[in-house]
């Protein structure tokens, strides 16, 4: 059963359309990127999967059920987790405490809470800073917070926004490295991302929007040499011959 | 010795004075001093359930204390039944009104969440003023309410003597310091604080922010009714402008304010820093000029909120940590309750109970 | 049914100076997004403002409104420069500035106490020239004060709409409103337009108190009555909108004349008040007001 599907969604604001009925679905276990130029409606996208506000008509299906009237707290509970493309960690307080609040979505006690906590931050190699206020982090650290804190609500399926955004090269790969073993854990990732290293490195497939509409998908070799998808990132002066 | 045992130690003992105090104070005028001072402690600890903890500005809170010091009187008065009993239905019902009040409001911004809490305690206050009775229930409009005299009772709730009321209280102090304890060290205590720092992100992370905000709310506004029947109780007396007009509610809130909102300690080391200051301005300076104590502790929370905007305790808890730590020898990072920084709800010790 | 026309008349006449005394506050709150809750306190400085000046100097009312205003523009210029400017600095990036909202807080505090410190708690009123009069059209009776109310409230409330309209610092003061760091990039200083609003809208209150005292009295927390009051005007006319304001404080003003003819005071009040609570609930936004992110 594919864990995310999302169907004829279209999305307005006001006058905007910012999504036009697109078509995704991410099958367990897998790994689906997503590309598109700035503005193309890809963080819209996520706003909708994750609950932050409902699509002007489509449906989305998480396990199954649609996610429609569904918070975003709800939608954790139920396993779909996701970061924020400008992190926000609750900086007045320590790192082991922002992933303790991800924690406590599955335990009432705050031992537990605190031994979810601290086995996340190694996966994520944070443990050494976990008594660190979290608002004096460096980026990457905070990039890898970001991710702890949503690992740290046992999701099924984890929605990445721009996490390798402002990292160095070194960083990219350890960032990489970590979200693969995120998914040989067991966890299904969708992710947007702009490092086209990253994404073809990570992604099982890709799907690539431009002004809020699907124009491709697929493996990553082939959409990155999609006519289509190379005018939209270069414009039209760039397609194949 | 640790930190952890120093600390625990300085708070044992500090509990141990404040319990011993009356068998060597026998003035009632210093009891009442005593007493009033840890009313404001307990008003303001539990104040800072919602505006330390959930992050928004109450500021009518004394509505409840009204709430509950006339639902108890009026269950006495007209109907008999104990006070003990009449605190209970006060405080649930103060908790009521509370969360229909906190549902539409809490997730509105701060400012206008303080002016929905000024407005509604205004209009409680003013239709009391106007209201004589209303069916059968005798409010007695702007002329307050009198508790006959009824002698050394506990079940009536009434004492004779000074003692019985500030044990009451230093009680109710004690297990509301211990309750916000409780709650920053626990699942509820994370969430509120998620919720108040960054509420989208705690929302991802499965937190129903605006539940765990309704639930602070319900659980400081019972807990603020039930020192109104105390205070109901304690004088005998009270009328409309003093118990639920803005002058408490806002000095509850500034006390803790100035103290240290969000901090378990801080509103007790605010009152305790305050009160005594409020008390003697006013005696000192009250005739020459009236409302002069006012001003200056307008003027101290302004300075405080330019300075200081967290408050003063947690310049204070640095340095009983530096100090602590000295004498103790201990490290930085302290295994005591001040400095783990596990949570930045920290304790202080309440030395400075006297 | 005379009755009834003189209440809706009299309503009308005080609603345009709740709309006045509202319109400072929509003001501040339009360009810096913060909620003044000092403003009443700042109405009170104005009414003890006039009431000093022709209490000492016996001068007509009228000539009033030309010194206390620019008294009160200088003192909220300044406050806001001293007080209120440091604490907001501090908290720019903060996404609630709730220490803003506590120091009003305080300095309503502060400036309430310290009237009451220096002139004591009694209610005043002063006798001018204008006190007292009125003239009838027909059976309905108009008190001059109230009359002359009005009318400089119309009139304030229009020259502050095309001050914001037409005058260089006018537009400058939207674009703050509108979007405070395009406003600063465009070379408008930030501070200083906010120094400039707070200004206008304590000036304003000035205003609002020569105009008011004349039949009111004064005492020291008479801000209390009037800031909820502008407060509820403020919010069912949307924060920021001066035609807001105005209608709002036309609403209020006329219920508050009409509601009695039928029912008792205190319900009135407690009317208001509900229709108050009732708005936040409904749309916040109220008439005029743009949507905010609650």
């Amino acid at each position: 059963m594919n864990i995310l599907e999302v169907s004829g969604v279209t999305k307005h604001f006001g006058g905007l359309t910012a999504i036009n009925d697109v078509d995704l679905h991410i099958a367990e276990g897998e790994i689906l990127g997503l590309i598109g130029p700035n503005g193309a409606g890809k963080s819209t996208m996520f706003n909708c999967v994750a609950g932050v506000f409902p699509p002007s008509s489509g449906v989305i299906r998480f396990k199954g059920e649609s996610i429609a009237g569904k918070k975003p707290w709800d939608l954790c509970r139920l396993g779909l987790a996701r970061t924020f493309q400008i992190v926000k960690p609750f900086a007045s307080r320590t790192v082991l405490y922002n992933v303790m609040v991800g924690a406590f979505l599955r335990t009432g006690s705050t031992r537990k809470a605190r031994e979810k906590a601290e086995e996340v931050l190694v996966t994520l190699q944070l443990d050494h800073r976990k008594n660190q206020v979290s608002g004096n982090l460096t980026i990457a650290d905070r990039k890898r917070l970001e991710i702890a804190k949503a690992l740290a609500t046992d999701p099924e399926l984890l929605l990445l926004d721009e996490v390798m955004a402002g990292l160095r090269p070194t960083e990219v790969d350890e960032m990489i490295a970590i979200i693969k073993r995120l998914r040989d854990g067991g966890v299904t990732v969708f992710v947007i991302e702009h490092i086209m290293r990253a994404v073809m490195a990570l992604s099982d497939r890709v799907a690539v929007i431009q002004f809020g509409q699907k124009i491709a998908e697929g493996k990553p070799e082939d959409v990155t040499r999609d006519e289509k998808v190379i005018k939209a990132y270069l414009g039209s002066d760039y397609g194949a011959a | 010795m640790s930190r952890k045992q120093l600390d625990l130690t300085l708070m044992g003992l500090a509990g141990l004075v404040s319990f011993g105090l009356p068998l060597v104070i026998s003035s009632p005028t210093y009891l009442q001093i005593l007493i009033l001072l840890f009313f404001y402690a307990y008003l303001t600890t539990a104040w800072n359930l919602v505006g330390g903890f959930a992050g928004v500005l109450p500021m009518g809170h004394a509505v409840f204390v009204g709430i509950g010091a006339y639902t108890s009187t009026i269950l006495t008065l007209q109907y008999g039944i104990s006070p003990w009993i009449g605190m209970i239905v006060g405080g649930l019902l103060a908790s009521g009104v509370g969360v229909l009040i906190g549902k539409p409001t809490l997730r509105m911004r701060g400012a206008y969440f303080a002016l929905c809490t000024i407005a509604f305690a205004e209009g409680v206050r003013v239709m009391i003023e106007n209201i004589d009775t209303l069916g059968p229930i005798k409010l007695n409009g702007p002329r307050g309410l009198l508790i006959p005299l009824k002698g050394d009772s506990f079940w009536n709730y009434q004492f004779m003597h000074k003692a019985p009321y500030y044990y009451i209280i230093l009680v109710m102090l004690m297990l509301v310091l211990a309750l916000t304890w409780i709650i920053s060290k626990s699942k509820i205590g994370y969430y509120l604080a998620a919720g108040g720092d960054e509420p989208e992100a705690a929302e991802a992370l499965g937190v129903n922010v605006a539940k765990y905000k309704l639930m602070s709310m319900a659980l400081s506004c019972f807990l603020t009714a039930l020192a109104g029947t105390f205070y109901a109780q304690l004088m005998l007396y009270f009328y409309p402008k003093g118990l639920l007009g803005l002058d408490l509610s806002f000095e509850i809130a500034f006390i803790a304010l100035i103290g240290g909102r969000g901090m378990i300690a801080g509103p007790l080391v605010g009152a305790l820093a305050l009160r005594p200051l409020n008390e003697f301005t006013r005696i000192y300076l009250g005739d020459q000029l009236p409302g002069l104590h006012l001003v200056i502790f307008g003027l101290i929370l302004i300075l405080v909120m330019l300075f200081q905007p967290k408050g003063l305790t947690p310049s204070l808890a640095r340095i009983y940590d530096r100090l602590a730590n000295r004498i103790t020898g201990a490290g930085k990072s302290g295994s005591g309750t001040i400095g783990s920084g596990e949570t930045s709800f920290k304790t202080t010790s309440r030395e400075g109970a006297k | 049914m005379t009755a009834l026309i003189q209440a809706v008349l009299n309503g009308i006449m005080m609603g345009a100076m709740y709309g006045l005394t509202a319109l400072g506050l929509t003001l501040i709150f339009g360009v810096m997004k913060v909620v003044n809750f000092a403003h009443g306190s700042l109405l009170m400085v104005g009414m003890f403002a006039a009431y000093w000046l022709i209490k000492l100097t016996g001068i007509h009312p009228y000539l009033a409104l030309l010194i206390v205003p620019p008294f009160l523009f200088l003192f909220g210029y300044f406050l806001q420069d001293i007080v209120i400017k440091p604490v907001f600095k501090a908290e720019q990036q903060v996404r609630e500035p709730l220490t803003v909202i506590i120091v009003t807080t305080g300095v309503w505090y502060v400036l309430d106490n310290l009237a009451l410190m220096l002139f004591g708690a009694e209610y005043r009123t002063v006798h001018t020239a204008i006190t007292g009069t009125s003239f009838s059209i027909g059976e309905l009776i108009v008190s001059v004060p109230k009359f002359s109310g009005f009318v400089v409230s119309m009139g304030t409330a229009a020259a502050l709409w095309l001050f914001m309209r037409k005058t260089r610092i006018g537009k400058a003061l939207q674009a703050t409103s509108l979007d405070r760091e395009a406003a600063n990039l465009m070379g408008i200083n930030q501070y200083r337009i906010y120094n400039l609003a707070f200004g206008i809208g304590t000036a304003i209150a000035g205003v609002a108190g020569c105009v008011i005292m004349p039949f009111y009295s004064v005492y020291p927390s008479v801000g209390v009555v009037f800031d909820i009051r502008a407060f509820i005007i403020v919010v069912l006319g949307g924060l920021g909108s001066i035609q807001g304001a105005m209608l709002g404080g036309l609403v209020v003003g006329l219920i508050e004349s009409v509601f009695p003819l039928f029912m008792t005071s205190t319900w009135t009040e407690a009317i208001i008040y509900a229709i108050f609570l009732v708005i936040l609930f409904v749309k916040p936004s109220g008439f005029f007001g743009h949507k905010q992110d609650w």
